[in-house]
């Protein structure tokens, strides 16, 4: 029976359909719960684009204010950039009003530390103990502080952090042609400031309108990405780039029009990266093994976590990596930067890439080693979770297994993945091979036997 | 039993923050009003300068947005410039977002619907239904409303004040004012930039978290620091506000407080010669000067239950045009001009112009009036003893005229009693006034019978 997750609370904090699910009290009283824990002090407050933010926002702030925390009022920021002021601010934490990647009907709350980091997975638990013993700290008159506004000096910030990681005047001087879509999401003002006034490119930009609903599906992914891929024909643009609501996750297109795969579009950041620091790689299971060439041609190691970014990044922080990210859903994190998807740390490599090769995006990709890959989902029951990994260990004996998220079953030249989303009541799984030939035939025999 | 500082009731919600009342309260009774109130007009906000008051707006905003309706924060103003601002602006409805004459830990949120009115018994009573359903009618994401500022109404409102009174006469008064910290501040301020007033103002600064003293308005908080200063200013008139600026209190040129209950005689005394009419409305426990004044001048006195609801529900059974002035001897007062609403300022102005008009001091025309002692104490009380209560008080007192309307009042042609229940603590008041001399046997008694039950 399908079902749908209108509402859901937990570890990875609050997400849901507004209205009647995802409510203003459970908004508030979750801002009481993070107001308890993190304790008095300042808490960073920002959002996407959405038209359920401003009054998501002012629940989280009403229940941070009665807890005695004093609010900065980022406004509509980029997740990332109101991490990194979280981190830069005498801040004990921040939140982030937004749904990434989800459809319009749908809000969420994001939970930073401190130090605009994901809380870890006990410190998540504990703060989600403390929303559900509903025993809050209550301040009293005396005790309770104010909103203040702060926009610029956060934007600054981030613009300061990326740009110091790449040579500014050469791509400034080259002046590039560059296509832009922003959803009409946090990105619609900042994003082509970066690019226009930060790096002087020749920007032609769609969908920077933050008071319009988003005019495509909010995820990035190349089955979304027509409009800018043919902005870029037209305009004859040497690049263009996509980003989601909370412009965190990128997407990039060639000169062609050619819509790059996520996997590439890490593999060339990890690249870029490797080539001027020292550190390993982190990357999610379904990453693909393109990762792993990039990382061994500069003599590095690749951690492999389960997915989602809270586990990827706690990785990072634990090896102290020089980057990581989740090929399949568009994410590069820099930790130089920060220790979060970034597009805008996106951006700017890739434009520092083209400065320092001379080379277009298609030769840039041209020299990656070649998988092919096939992602697909299914919907299933509960109950039937546990015989079913146990049949495709079965039915693939001679493969190395790896159960820390789902099943992998991992060979020489090929690999495949399945495991249940946190988010829908689906499995997801994912096929990759070295040899075209063979990954289509794989794929069929693994979509087989999910749908038997 | 402990009983948390909270009380949700037709008032409204009411408590000491972070002993009581809690953000959740604020969002759920919020989010009442905004099912109760018909989409498509904006509803207005405003807050008085507690603390809190960020907080408890936080969530209004949260509630009111998600129920589909546009916002407008008017900040920090007081309760009669937001009621004004609803019915200039065309709004549905607004939220006062304070606790009045309480201490600054308390806060409270008073609701008005279209025109700037508070809400009838009705309306009240279908709001608490509402909020104790927890049915909200919140909106998918393609209805969220949007809140906008807007930093004119204290303007607005002064130029409407303009109208009625006749400022230019009024600014050579001299003037001091005790604005406990409170929303007269900027209001009175910009009567002195726009209209040249004369007004000295102490505790100007709007206090978050404490105020100067404490803001209910009697004789004792008049004389603690404003009445001490009218004399050595030569002030001819001083004026005490509470915080959200709905009531006041009064000190003459002598620097003698007044009591609190000779607000409504002094402005019906100006208000009834010049006015079609006649009715005055107070209730049982306000002092019986208003018979007095309201006898010379013609009028008559409607005599209602203690409490902000029963008098607004006399009002809806006249014409507009029947009443003269309604009030309470708390020093809170209404007029007609101004659509039945307690608004201090405008009470301000009105004591203000009977002095112009007349001429005398203020102790001068308070010592015409027959002089009467009144006597008021509370006694902490078990709900459950309260009717055999007031049967033998019944039966004690039953020479007099009996009123059962709120409690029991008898009066007698030289005084007078009140014994009831409050509606905001657990105590049980008594007040009587006798005329001549203090009713100090007649008060001990009644303590002494309330106490022993």
């Amino acid at each position: 029976m399908p079902r749908e997750h209108l509402l859901k609370i937990g570890v990875s904090g609050i997400r849901g359909v507004v209205g009647e699910f995802l409510t203003p009290a459970l908004a508030c009283a979750f801002g009481q719960a993070f107001g308890t824990y993190v304790g008095r002090g300042t808490v960073v407050v920002g959002r996407d684009t959405r038209s359920t933010g401003p009054m998501l926002q002012h629940a989280v702030q009403c229940g941070l204010l009665s807890t005695g925390c004093e609010i900065v009022d980022a406004g509509v920021l980029p997740t990332p950039t109101i991490q990194m002021y979280t981190a830069a601010s005498r801040a004990v934490g921040g939140i982030a009003l937004t749904a990434s990647h989800n459809p319009p009907e749908y809000n969420a709350l994001k939970l930073f530390n401190s130090q605009g980091l994901f809380f870890n997975q006990y410190e998540r638990t504990e703060l989600i103990d403390l929303y559900h013993q509903s025993s809050f700290t209550e301040a009293e008159n005396r005790l309770i502080r104010r909103v203040r506004s702060e926009s610029e000096a956060p934007r600054r910030l981030h613009f300061y952090r990326v740009l110091r990681h790449v040579d500014v005047d050469r791509i400034r001087a080259r002046r590039f042609r560059v296509a832009l879509d922003a959803v009409n999401g946090a990105g619609s003002v900042m994003t082509p400031a970066f690019l226009d006034e930060q790096l002087n490119c020749n920007l032609t930009a769609m969908s920077i309108d933050p008071n319009q609903p988003f005019p495509r599906e909010a995820e990035p992914k190349p089955e979304t990405l027509g409009q800018i891929a043919e902005l870029v024909r037209k305009t004859g643009s040497e690049i263009g780039f996509a980003q989601d609501p909370d412009g965190d996750r990128l997407a990039v297109i060639d000169e062609n029009g050619d819509i790059l795969d996520n996997d590439d579009v890490l593999a060339l950041a990890v690249d870029a990266a490797l080539e001027r620091l020292p550190g390993d790689v982190v990357v999610n299971l379904t990453t693909s093994a393109v990762i792993d060439d990039i990382a061994a041609a500069h003599g590095r190691k690749v951690f492999r976590t389960p997915v989602g970014e809270a586990n990827v990044v706690e990785r990072m922080q634990a090896v102290g990596a020089a980057i990581g990210g989740e090929g399949s859903s568009g994410g590069i994190i820099f930790p130089s930067v920060h220790l979060c998807r970034d597009s805008y740390s996106g951006m700017a490599m890739f434009l520092g890439r083209m400065a320092a090769t001379g080379l277009t995006i298609s030769q840039l990709v041209a020299r990656l080693p070649r998988y092919y890959r096939r992602i697909g989902k299914v919907a299933y029951q509960h109950g039937r979770l546990g015989p079913l990994m146990q049949s495709l260990e079965d039915e693939f004996p001679d493969a190395v297994m790896d159960k820390t998220d789902g099943l992998k079953l991992i060979w020489p030249d090929r690999w495949i993945h399945v495991r249940s989303s946190n988010t829908e009541p689906v499995l997801r799984y994912s096929v990759e091979t070295k040899a075209e030939d063979t990954m289509q035939a794989l794929y069929n025999r693994l979509s087989d036997k999910l749908a038997s | 039993m402990v009983q948390k500082a909270l009380r949700i009731s037709q008032v409204g919600l009411r408590g000491v923050v972070g002993a009581g009342l809690t953000a959740t309260h604020v969002i759920e009774f919020a989010s009442a009003f905004g099912t109760l109130i018909e989409n498509g007009r904006p509803i207005l906000l405003g807050r008085d300068p507690r603390a809190s008051g960020v907080m408890m707006r936080e969530g209004v905003a949260a509630a009111l947005l998600a129920c589909g309706h546009e916002v407008i924060d008017l900040g920090i103003a007081s309760s009669p410039v937001i009621q004004h601002a609803i019915r200039r602006m065309e709004a549905a409805g607004g939220i006062s977002i304070t606790a009045s004459h309480n201490t600054a830990e308390w806060n409270a949120l008073k609701f008005f619907g279209p025109r700037g009115t508070y809400l009838s018994t009705a309306e009240s009573g279908e709001l608490l239904d509402i909020y104790h359903l927890r049915k909200f009618r919140y909106c998918d994401w393609t209805g969220n409303g949007r809140l906008r500022s807007h930093s004119g109404a204290v303007d607005e409102y002064l130029s409407e004040l303009a109208e009625v009174f006749d400022l230019d006469r009024l600014k050579s008064l001299r003037v001091v004012v005790d604005c406990c910290n409170g929303t007269s501040a900027p209001i009175l301020r910009r009567l002195n930039e726009r209209f040249g007033f004369n007004l000295v103002l102490i505790n100007e600064k709007l206090e978050g978290a404490q105020f100067a003293h404490d803001p209910l308005i009697s004789s004792d908080t008049i004389g603690l620091q404003l009445a001490p200063l009218v004399r050595p200013l030569g002030a001819d008139v001083g004026f005490g506000f509470d915080v959200d600026s709905d009531r006041i209190g009064i000190a003459a040129e002598t620097g003698e407080p007044a009591s609190e209950e000779m607000i409504l005689p002094l402005i019906a005394d100006w208000l009834l010669p010049r006015h079609s009419g006649k009715i005055v409305i107070t209730n049982l426990s306000t002092t019986r000067l208003v018979e007095d004044v309201a006898g010379r001048h013609g009028g008559r006195v409607l005599r209602v239950p203690v409490g902000r609801q029963a008098t607004i529900d006399a009002l809806s059974a006249y014409r507009p045009e029947q009443i003269a002035v309604a009030g309470e001897g708390s020093g809170a007062v209404m007029m007609p001009q101004f659509e039945f609403i307690y608004d201090g300022i405008a009470s301000m102005l009105a004591i203000l112009s009977l002095l112009q008009e007349r001429k005398q001091p203020l102790s001068a025309i308070l010592a015409q009036y027959p002089r009467y002692f009144m006597s008021k104490g509370e006694v902490p009380l078990t709900s459950t003893r309260i009717p055999e209560l007031l049967a033998s008080l019944q039966e004690q007192f039953s020479d007099g005229k009996m009123d059962r309307t709120d409690g029991l009042r008898v009066d007698w042609p030289d005084r007078w009693f009140h014994v009831r229940v409050s509606q905001t603590e657990p105590i049980v008041r008594v007040i009587c006034e006798q005329s001549g001399e203090p009713p100090v046997a007649l008060f001990e008694q009644l303590l002494e019978a309330v106490r022993t039950g």
